[in-house]
């Protein structure tokens, strides 16, 4: 028998856990609707994550939250220099950028905790009045915390970038014939620019995310993969804001499976849990990515 | 040995590109194929080394011991070489991190690796006359070098007849001769080489005998030695010799002007010195052979490519509507909507929010007006026909009103019936004010369109006098004023 408040619990926690999927891989589609896939993106959330537990150790939540975006647009400058102003490898500059910043917090956090410091202020959850009482949907979407609100306000926000406004249709045109939208009029190198730097703040917020709503302290080498896995998420919800958004709450349905699984007291080893979200990456981008295409500059300098 | 073709047809899309078309070479000569741009020389030549299959016609090869070969296509170069032609396209096509060898090896199907594959192809090297670094890696080699590889590579299979595509484009002027007395040693000693080029002094250097193409169809065949540069100038360009072209518009005031003006792209110089203007109200049409600096002209004045201007200066009245040449990858975004199409290339950026319904509606007022035949607003820009997507490109150009349109190649692979419709779109837009400078290949175009005619050769305005005959701009185009 499967008890509801079971199912409730795994489903709030799919939520949680996909929140910075969301965000980041959000973020990611908006680039690479530009044309630029950007690997450098997990580097841009490791770095959010220590910008949010640096921010927040000092001066409160709000602070870690700003600190986060702010580092998560430094990580996305780096790249933006190097694959649009320097028209180098989008692939190999987004790996170097990731491989940085991992060394870089790395250092960064044996020089800025060196006393073990664990007394992180963490976000709280916010009940959201009335709606929170509906049956399942009010307890599993609104009783989250505000980065949570956040991103269900920058689904629609950046679907309405891309498909409401001008802004939108040049950033989609330079993913699609970097040619034909120079040939209109468009500054390719600076719109692209533009969306791998919205790609970094939402990095960074993704960040915080972490750090803020669900581990509560930094630790080095945190993000362990999900940038890379909200990329897979993009191309698994078809460069969309809000297939993006579904496919995050996959992705954090199965991560959350482990803890519900081990809540329940089962045998299966957690390694295998662990895993999953990977695994299910793999088969996500052979099955329904391969029938798909994304846009067609994607990853091509001009 | 000899190579015919017999009455050989092709189509692309709605354009012919070969009419019927018969062309034969003997053993012991050279044979200049000369033709404009579109005319259909690389046509004709990929259709006998069997990277096209034409829709009519034969191709027969007689073997040197008397044994004929007639097939109506080459299913594949492969069929083609071992019928004993060789090929040398007009871009590189070795593989820039293979050795000079390895390249050689895989054109030719040879077994052979390593250092068997390197004694193989020095003793063909040798024996062709062709000296090159065998085992040096291809990246390494200059232009002449890698040219040379290719030759080497169209001959490796023993081939005795060899097809040149615009050989020369890529080499100076000494290693142009090196090329030249290369192709009179391998026709005497009985092999066949056919040139397609489109320079005259080349073919009075090295063809024996001459066959001109002109839009798909034979204009010319002949003996060289009675040929003379003007009777092959217009066979090229066409006849109707000593019309003048009248000035049809009242022109206006200047729109563009250019004055000692010089262009590089890509740090190579393509424009020099360039004075000119273009007055609202008129079409001057830009003459020139491919690469002489018309491109990049033209997009200076459009202010679309990364072209930069290293002296003079270059006043441009806005706006300019730009219309590129290839509608698939510059002029329209193929998997875009009609509608997201039209608002790319539109001026009015002063709505940042895009209000659907509204642009729906315009989009649908804007194809009915301009007679688009399409599914409607939101269908793909790739399910339309060339016309119509050529029509959608004017009607999004002339939404801006612009004061200058700047178009490239406006009826390039359009049929006869879409081109008139552009064309007169053209001289419509001219007569409401715009001032219009376009370029096309086809120097036919230019002179049915254009009020007047400035050619470029070498990045250079031609003079000509102020009332041109066909003849004289066909001079300035292919250089020949000095020889009158």
């Amino acid at each position: 028998m499967i008890d509801s408040a079971l199912l409730v619990g795994f489903a709030a926690a799919s939520v949680r856990v996909g929140t910075p999927l969301a965000l980041a891989a959000v973020g990611e589609s908006i680039a690479e609707r530009s044309g630029m896939i950007n690997l450098g993106i997990e580097g841009a959330m490791l770095a959010g994550a220590f910008g949010a537990a640096v921010g927040a150790a000092h001066g409160g939540v709000a602070s870690g939250v700003g600190a986060a975006v702010v580092a998560g647009l430094l990580v996305a400058t780096v790249f933006a220099a190097v694959a649009v102003a320097a028209r180098a490898d989008q692939i190999i500059s987004g790996t170097a950028v990731t491989l940085g910043a991992t060394g870089l917090t790395g250092l960064l956090a044996q020089r800025a905790f060196t006393g073990g410091n664990l007394s992180l202020p963490i976000l709280p959850v916010v009940h959201v009045p009335v709606i929170e009482h509906i049956p399942l949907v009010g307890p599993v979407f609104f009783r989250q915390t505000v980065l949570t609100y956040a991103c269900y306000v920058l689904i629609p926000l950046a679907s309405a970038l891309l498909w409401r406004t001008r802004f939108g249709l040049e950033l989609r045109a330079c993913g699609e014939a970097p040619a034909a939208a120079t040939a209109a009029g468009v500054h390719v190198g600076r719109t692209r620019a533009l969306a791998v730097l919205m790609g970094g703040a939402c990095a960074g917020l993704a960040g915080a995310a972490l750090v803020l709503a669900q581990v509560g302290m930094f630790t080095e080498r945190m993000t362990a993969g999900r940038g890379f896995i909200a990329i897979a998420i993009v191309a698994l919800g078809r460069w969309n804001p809000w297939g993006t958004a579904a496919a995050a709450l996959l992705f954090g349905g199965a991560t959350a499976l482990q803890y519900t699984f081990q809540a329940a007291g089962s045998h299966v080893p957690y390694q295998l849990f662990l895993a999953l979200p990977y695994l299910l990456a793999l088969a996500a981008l052979g099955m329904a990515v391969g029938r798909h295409r994304g846009p067609a500059a994607l990853g091509q300098s001009h | 040995m000899t190579l015919r073709l017999s009455r050989i047809s092709k189509h692309f899309g709605t354009t012919v590109a070969l009419d019927g078309v018969s062309f034969s070479a003997i053993p012991g000569e050279v044979h200049a194929l000369l033709g404009e741009n579109g005319a259909g020389k690389s046509t004709l030549m990929d259709i006998a080394y069997g990277m096209i299959r034409p829709e009519a016609g034969m191709i027969e090869v007689q073997q040197r011991g008397g044994v004929a070969l007639a097939t109506p296509a080459f299913a594949s170069p492969r069929e083609a070489r071992a019928a004993g032609i060789g090929m040398v396209h007009q871009h590189f096509t070795s593989i820039p991190a293979f050795t000079v060898s390895e390249n050689i090896a895989l054109t030719a199907g040879w077994t052979e690796t390593g250092r068997a594959a390197e004694r193989r192809a020095a003793h063909i090297v040798a024996r062709l006359g062709l000296p090159l670094a065998i085992s040096a890696h291809v990246e390494s080699l200059s232009a002449q070098m890698r040219q040379r590889l290719e030759i080497v590579k169209a001959l490796a299979t023993d081939a005795s007849i060899l097809l040149l595509d615009e050989p020369t484009a890529v080499l100076a002027p000494r290693e142009v001769h090196e090329l030249l007395e290369f192709l009179r040693g391998f026709a005497a000693a009985g092999g066949i080489a056919v040139l397609i080029t489109h320079k005259l002094d080349e073919v009075f250097r090295v063809a024996d005998r001459v066959t001109v193409l002109r839009r798909g169809v034979v204009t010319l065949t002949g003996v060289l030695a009675e040929q003379t540069p003007h009777s092959l100038a217009h066979a090229m360009i066409g006849a109707d010799l000593a019309r003048p072209i009248p000035l049809k518009a009242q022109p206006g005031v200047v729109a563009v002007e250019a004055s000692r003006l010089s262009l590089t792209r890509g740090g190579q110089l393509a424009v020099v010195n360039a004075s000119f203007q273009v007055r609202s109200g008129e079409i001057v049409g830009v003459a020139a052979i491919e690469g002489n600096g018309q491109r990049e002209l033209l997009r200076a004045i459009a202010g679309v490519d990364d072209v930069v201007t290293v002296a003079g200066t270059l006043e441009v009245a806005g706006p300019v509507a730009f219309i590129p040449e290839d509608r698939s990858s510059e002029a329209l975004i193929p998997s875009f909507s009609l509608a997201e199409n039209l608002l790319l290339g539109t001026l009015d950026q002063s709505s940042w929010w895009l209000d659907w319904n509204a642009i729906r509606r315009d989009t649908q007022a804007l194809l009915a007006s301009h007679d688009i035949r399409a599914g409607g607003p939101e269908s793909q820009a790739a399910t339309l026909s060339g016309g119509n997507q050529q029509k959608l490109v004017f009607a999004r150009a002339l939404a801006r009103q612009p004061r200058v349109i700047v178009a490239e190649n406006p009826v390039r692979g359009l049929d006869i019936q879409a081109a008139d419709m552009i064309q007169e779109r053209i001289r419509a837009a001219a007569r409401n004010g715009a001032a219009v400078i376009m370029h096309s290949s086809d120097v036919d175009e230019v002179l049915a369109l254009a009020d007047r005619v400035l050619v470029l050769r070498r990045g250079e305005v031609q003079d000509l006098p102020s009332d041109p005959t066909r003849e004289q701009i066909g001079d300035a185009l292919l250089a020949m004023a000095a020889a009158r």
